[in-house]
């Protein structure tokens, strides 16, 4: 099943060297559920730990999450295949139109969605809108060092390429937008193109199994376009018509649907 | 046996059956000054009762409210009940409960008078000061709501340096025009048949409150130009507020039909809350008119059970619309709809919150057809002011259904989780509060009744013989 | 040239008034020499008085055209400047374009129906005017312009027309 690319034409596109569309591979089939991902994301991002009270009232920070269900009653139960979920980059996102402050836009260069933090006033409406619930808020003054004083020493081990977000604001999984642009520096520098492999996000950097892939869509020779045109892939939530930029590979029955 | 010719009991004359029309305000005169008096003594008449209700509410509104609002932006939105899937909980329930309970305002103040409904006369005003205020609750709630408040100015298309400006694709930049736009134009229709009764009161005051009535009347005097002008603005702005009414709510709910969840992707959406919002809005006016008639002097002569009966009437009538959207909104996912539309139909009906879902319709349906028919039953203010009661109960969970329960359920089963709402409680009972402190400050600043739109209306109504019985007569000057 | 004084004659009902308005025209006072001033709104021709004339609907329609140009600058405007791609919509949406329009419309026509108001009524304006307070209890008051010499003979035909009172119309602070 090959995902088909439709580049739509604005009036008013700026006039840019496309570095690439990117995009991303998950095999289910031989993701183990480690959450290696979801630790490397989150010290990667700069993402808070909420505590105890709030993770269990739905409010935890993953930009990527291991889904886990299983089938059937007990004793006979079946786990179904790990699904990390993480933000899909949409090309036809409908987290972008509904934010009243323009804090969720369209990168037409790399044609992921951009979040600008400081932008955002908090109205959530992205958050509701968004399909696959991949984005998260800032309840709380989680970073603030002045708040919660145990953070103090932590603040060393921050990302210095990555904004630390306030409370109010809300975010999301950035396909690592920081190694993209660093990548796209280095190769510029050397005037050249971006090789394959040469940007990996940190969830892909981590996974023990490589189980995610990532890289350009846009060229058929990348591993994640060969990956993405197996018969075992799949996008999420295809018929809403969001047009996401992850293929999942499974190859169990029913074409793998998760649900 | 002969056919025992009994002879039916004759039906007693309809005519001795009939209220006597001086009944009617509209056909029982007073001379306007004795009018006037009458307006200016249960504006300055404060009993006891009057400042202790007015302290309690401002006690609850510092506490619930400010102190409560103050908790809120310094320690950010954790302290509310919102989470993931949950984003949107209680603040919006109320935004859109309030914008519901001012629609009724601009209904009876725009709707009535366009369709020359004469009953609406004395509690236009009273009305219309519920629009506003009920605007003011609204506008709080979107405020309350908002991750970093103090940059929601962000949402004015102003010119800066750096070239930023609100996206106009979001329906909440279309709910930012539409309701300023509703709260402006309603206040300047709410300040426009209210200023011949500013100037009546800056001739019968003296002291400070002469000043201050006089500075408000702008110099009113009621000249023929200054009545032809205030007639022509007045009757532009009841026809072009309608289509703005019924345009702000049809925008709001776009705030949920737009999204691509199951159970707020709905197309019927816009005349639904429309419906919705007339239906918890006149249940309100009845509420507010009975606390006015039963607690304010003289209001006995203005408010009469005649005008309890056309409320009661509109409301019997917004109900059974109410029902149909309702109904429309629940058949189609019922029938052979989305999986995941039928998964929340089914949480909504029978999980852990079925209790709301069978008081909404209960206080929505049930309650306003079993007592709404009967006539002498609508014209029992206090009856009427009940029912207002349990259908606005009913239409305050029915937006409790439509936001924080339909968020539960989304097409991601790994993410739903139930809402428990959290400092909401405290600043929903402050927003209340201040709805109610509102109003009763205004109505010891404003005279509650238009007595001059009454004059009027009482001139245009006589008492005409025709065969056996005086018939009113309604003429029409303009 | 004979000094000419203005009388204020105060009238309880409608009818009684209409016929002095009439008898007022009988003696050679014009309508531009003659102002109503009443508690409720009476049309003109109810007096049988030429009605007035308002701007207030032409204000307003020109707040109404300026409300539409504003509400199209805002939603083709601004993307026209800071074009800005989101979700896949078009930059310049249409159906988007009707709503935003619409309501700037309104709050043009209405805002400037207001104003329209104020501008046509010399609103607000705190100088001192003719005016009784009685006006506001319901009486009708003409306001009349006559020869001082001829002022009693209109005081005795008013006043066998029924009009409560007929003096000379000072000037007072509201």
């Amino acid at each position: 099943m090959s995902s088909e690319l439709q580049l739509p034409v604005f009036s008013n596109t700026t006039e840019q060297d496309l570095s690439g569309i990117w995009g991303m591979a998950i095999d289910q089939d031989v993701c183990t559920g480690c959450q290696a991902c979801v630790a490397a994301c989150a010290m990667e991002n700069n993402i808070p730990f909420v505590g105890e009270v709030d993770a269990g009232y739905g409010r935890s920070m993953q930009w990527i999450r291991i889904e886990r269900f299983w089938q059937g009653t007990f004793p006979e139960v079946k786990m179904t295949p790990y699904q990390p979920m993480m933000c899909q980059q949409c090309h036809n996102a409908p987290c972008e139109p509904v934010c009243p402050v323009y804090a969720s836009v369209h990168s037409v260069s790399e044609d992921i969605n951009l979040q600008v933090y400081n932008r955002c006033v908090g109205t959530r409406y992205c958050a509701n809108n968004c399909p696959y619930q991949v984005r998260v808020f800032n309840w709380r003054d989680y970073t603030d060092a002045r708040v919660r004083p145990e953070l103090t020493t932590l603040q060393n081990q921050l990302n210095p390429d990555v904004t630390v977000r306030r409370r109010g604001v809300m975010e999301k999984c950035t396909f690592c937008v920081q190694r993209i642009r660093h990548a796209e520096d280095t190769a510029d520098s050397e005037n050249r193109e971006i090789r394959d492999g040469e940007v990996v996000p940190a969830c892909a950097q981590a996974c023990p199994a490589n189980a995610i892939v990532f890289g350009r869509i846009d060229d058929p020779n990348s591993q994640v376009s060969q990956m993405g045109l197996q018969s075992r892939g799949y996008k999420q939530l295809e018929e809403l018509g969001t047009l996401p930029r992850v293929t999942y590979l499974n190859g169990e029955s029913n074409n793998g649907r998760s649900s | 046996m002969a056919v025992a010719a009994k002879s039916l009991p004759l039906r007693k004359s309809h005519a001795a059956e009939h209220d006597d029309p001086r009944e009617h305000l509209m056909h029982d005169p007073r001379p306007r000054g004795e009018m006037n008096d009458m307006v200016i003594e249960s504006m300055h008449s404060t009993t006891w009762k009057y400042w202790t209700a007015t302290g309690i509410l401002a006690v609850i509104v510092v506490t619930c409210l400010f102190y409560a609002w103050y908790y809120l932006i310094m320690n950010g939105l954790g302290v509310a009940g919102v989470n993931r899937p949950v984003y949107w909980g209680i603040f919006l329930v109320e935004v859109v409960f309030w914008i519901g309970i001012s629609h009724a305002g601009t209904f009876i103040s725009a709707i009535l008078r366009v369709l020359k409904i004469e009953s609406r006369r004395p509690f236009t005003r009273a009305a219309e000061l519920m629009t506003t205020f009920g605007l003011v609750q609204a506008g709080i709630s979107v405020f309350l709501h908002m991750g970093r408040v103090w940059l929601a100015y962000w949402l004015l298309p102003f010119p800066n340096e750096r070239g930023l400006w609100p996206d106009f694709h979001s329906p909440l930049m279309w709910d930012f025009l539409a309701i300023n736009t509703y709260l402006i134009c309603s206040t300047m229709y709410l300040f426009l048949p209210l200023i011949p009764d500013l100037a009546m009161m800056r001739d019968r005051s003296t002291g400070w409150q002469k000043v201050f009535y006089r500075v408000l009347a702008l110099g009113f005097r009621g000249t023929e130009g200054e009545w032809k002008n205030l007639h022509t603005a007045m009757n532009l702005f009841a026809f072009a507020i309608i289509p703005v009414m019924f345009s702000v709510h049809t925008i709001v709910s776009w705030d949920f039909a737009m999204a691509t969840r199951p159970g707020w992707s709905s197309t019927v959406f816009g005349p639904y809350f429309v419906i919705g919002a007339l239906h918890s809005g006149m249940a309100a006016v009845a509420i507010v008119l009975f606390l006015i008639r039963s607690t304010m002097k003289n209001m006995k002569y203005f408010l009469r059970p005649e005008h309890f009966d056309t409320l009661g009437k509109l409301m019997l009538m917004v109900s059974m619309a109410w029902a149909y959207f309702y109904f429309n909104d629940y058949l189609v996912p019922w029938y052979g709809g989305d999986k995941w539309e039928k998964i929340l139909s089914t949480f909504i009906q029978s999980g852990p919150l079925w209790f709301l879902w069978y008081t909404m319709l209960i206080c929505n349906i049930v309650v306003p057809w079993s007592v709404l028919w009967n006539k002498k039953w609508r014209q029992t203010p206090w009856l009427l002011a009940i029912t207002g009661f349990f259908i606005n109960i009913g239409m305050w969970l029915e937006r409790y259904i439509i936001i924080p329960e339909t968020l539960t359920i989304n097409r991601m089963p790994f993410t739903w989780r139930i809402y428990v709402p959290n400092i909401e409680i405290f600043l929903t009972i402050g927003n209340f509060a201040f709805f109610f402190l509102l109003y009763m400050l205004a109505s010891r600043v404003i005279p509650l009744i238009p007595v001059w739109e009454v004059q009027e209306g009482q001139i245009n109504h006589t008492l005409r013989k025709v065969g056996k019985v005086e018939l009113p007569t309604l003429s029409e000057m303009d | 040239m004979s000094d000419s004084v203005t009388l204020l004659a105060l009238f309880e009902d409608i009818d009684p008034a209409a016929n002095a308005i009439e008898k007022l025209h009988d003696l050679g006072v014009g309508d531009d020499d003659m102002n109503i001033i009443s508690g409720v709104p009476i049309p003109g021709r109810v007096l049988g008085r030429p009605g007035a004339i308002t701007y207030v609907s032409r204000i307003a329609l020109t707040g109404a055209i300026l409300g539409m140009l504003f509400g199209l600058s805002l939603i083709y405007g601004i993307p026209f400047l800071y074009p800005l791609h989101v979700g896949g919509q078009a930059v310049y949406p249409v159906p988007i374009g009707w709503i935003i329009t619409f309501e700037m419309t309104m709050l043009g026509l209405m805002v400037f129906a207001f104003l329209g108001l104020f501008v046509d009524s010399g609103f607000p304006s705190y100088t001192p005017k003719e005016y009784v307070p009685e006006i506001s209890n319901g009486k009708i008051a003409i306001l009349f312009k006559c020869e001082s010499k001829d002022r009693k003979k209109f005081v005795d035909t008013l006043t066998k027309l029924g009009a409560e009172s007929v003096k000379p119309a000072e000037a007072r602070q509201l």
